[in-house]
């Protein structure tokens, strides 16, 4: 069983293509890393793996499920984590916790525990990166999709993440 | 969708966009005090209601409306990247997206129109409850329908917006006009009919955001 397999998964738009047709398997726990050609190709390779964008050709299925059919099942095993840190000074970490756990329906005070130890594994990263992947973990997601994380933050993102298939979609360029 | 879901992304939204809210509430307040009061003297009495009616009706009207389209287009993506980017990755419909996107404007809009006719009250020539809720109907549809504007990208994004002047500009005539020659129902007829509309427009405006949001993907290359 595979948590993520994409069969020639490509993805257009205003009849350009962003990603060109890209296959892939992910089994539960296993990390992998995807290297694009340019930023603009990570991060729609990225949310198509997390269920955000539809491929529009080939496939993509999260789970059992496609995301073209059930998003939300989708959403339920798969977490985001975007490339732009979390701007602190228009929410605050904490708020950002109760805003994320009121729309995964998770307890807050649960989500704040464990968000609270999330935290602690990931000491050493500065609190607008940190706080996107403790977000994206707290609903115990089986996939976490990262969008062209920071190099020197992966291997703490990885640790914390322990148990969770990950995958990592890196740009050659800044673009 | 859970109540605490919808709530945490309509606080989130408004908080978001509190300095616009801010912003929208005082240009109310100023305009509200500032409106034209009163009409010239008319003694034919289907002008001196109409007279009424447009004096009433006009400024919370075009105004609030106007507000209203303007707190719609700012919920468009790329504002608030980190909200957009939560809101689509949490496990939700798009309809039920839509309907918490679209409640922080219109509350916000329908806060404008409160301090719109708050204003109008304390400077002495405040509309009828009635007409107050004709014209909040009018901010409300009128909010709903530019949302539309917020899932599509360039040239596109007109069509929502004339709409949105369509709509206020057909509640109005039906507002100011529908009653004046049909007397003998008094109010009923103008009421009824602009109710109507505006609830048609914005259920039908509601549903099409709610599809345009679970198939917009523009948001890619924006961060």
């Amino acid at each position: 069983m595979h948590i993520l397999r994409m069969r020639d998964a490509a993805y257009e738009r205003n009849g350009e293509q962003i990603v060109a047709p890209t296959s892939l398997d992910l089994a539960p726990g296993e990390r992998m890393t995807r290297v694009c050609a340019n930023g603009h190709e990570a991060e729609a390779l990225a949310m198509m793996a997390a269920a955000l964008a539809r491929a529009t050709s080939g496939s993509v299925t999260i789970g059992e499920y496609d995301p073209r059919v059930q998003p939300v099942h989708c959403k339920r095993i798969a977490a985001f984590v975007p490339h732009d840190p979390l701007p602190l000074s228009q929410m605050d970490a904490d708020r950002y916790i109760a805003y994320r756990a009121a729309l995964w329906d998770l307890d807050p005070l649960r989500a704040r525990a464990h968000a609270q130890l999330l935290l602690e594994r990931l000491h050493g990263l500065h609190e607008a990166f940190a706080y996107p992947v403790v977000g994206a973990l707290v609903p115990s997601p089986q996939l976490l999709v990262l969008d062209r994380p920071q190099a020197t933050f992966t291997p703490a993102i990885l640790e914390a993440a322990s148990g969770c298939a990950v995958l990592i979609v890196q740009a050659q360029d800044r673009a | 969708m859970s109540p605490g879901a919808l709530m945490a992304i309509v606080s989130a939204r408004l908080r978001a966009e509190r300095r616009s809210l801010a912003f929208a509430c005082a240009s109310a307040a100023v305009v509200g005090f500032v409106q034209p009061h009163g009409i010239a003297a008319i003694t034919d009495p289907l002008t001196a209601d109409l007279a009424t009616r447009s004096v009433w009706l006009a400024g919370p009207m075009f105004f609030c409306s106007t507000i209203g389209i303007a707190l719609a287009l700012a919920q468009g993506p790329g504002r608030h990247t980190y909200l957009d980017t939560t809101e689509r990755s949490a496990p939700l419909f798009g309809r039920e997206l839509a309907r918490a996107k679209a409640l922080a404007p219109v509350l916000a809009a329908t806060l404008s129109a409160l301090v719109y006719w708050a204003a109008q009250y304390v400077s002495g020539f405040a509309a009828p409850p009635t007409f107050f809720i004709l014209a909040l109907a009018c901010v409300i549809a009128s909010t709903l329908v530019a949302l539309n504007a917020t899932t599509r990208s360039g040239a596109r994004r007109l069509a929502p917006i004339a709409l949105a002047a369509a709509t206020i500009a057909i509640a109005y005539v039906l507002a100011v006009y529908a009653d004046a020659y049909s007397t003998k129902s008094g109010d009923a007829v103008g009421v009824a009919t602009e109710l109507i509309f505006c609830a048609l427009a914005g259920f039908i405006a509601l549903r099409q955001y709610g599809e345009s949001l679970a198939r917009y993907e523009d948001f890619i290359g924006q961060s």
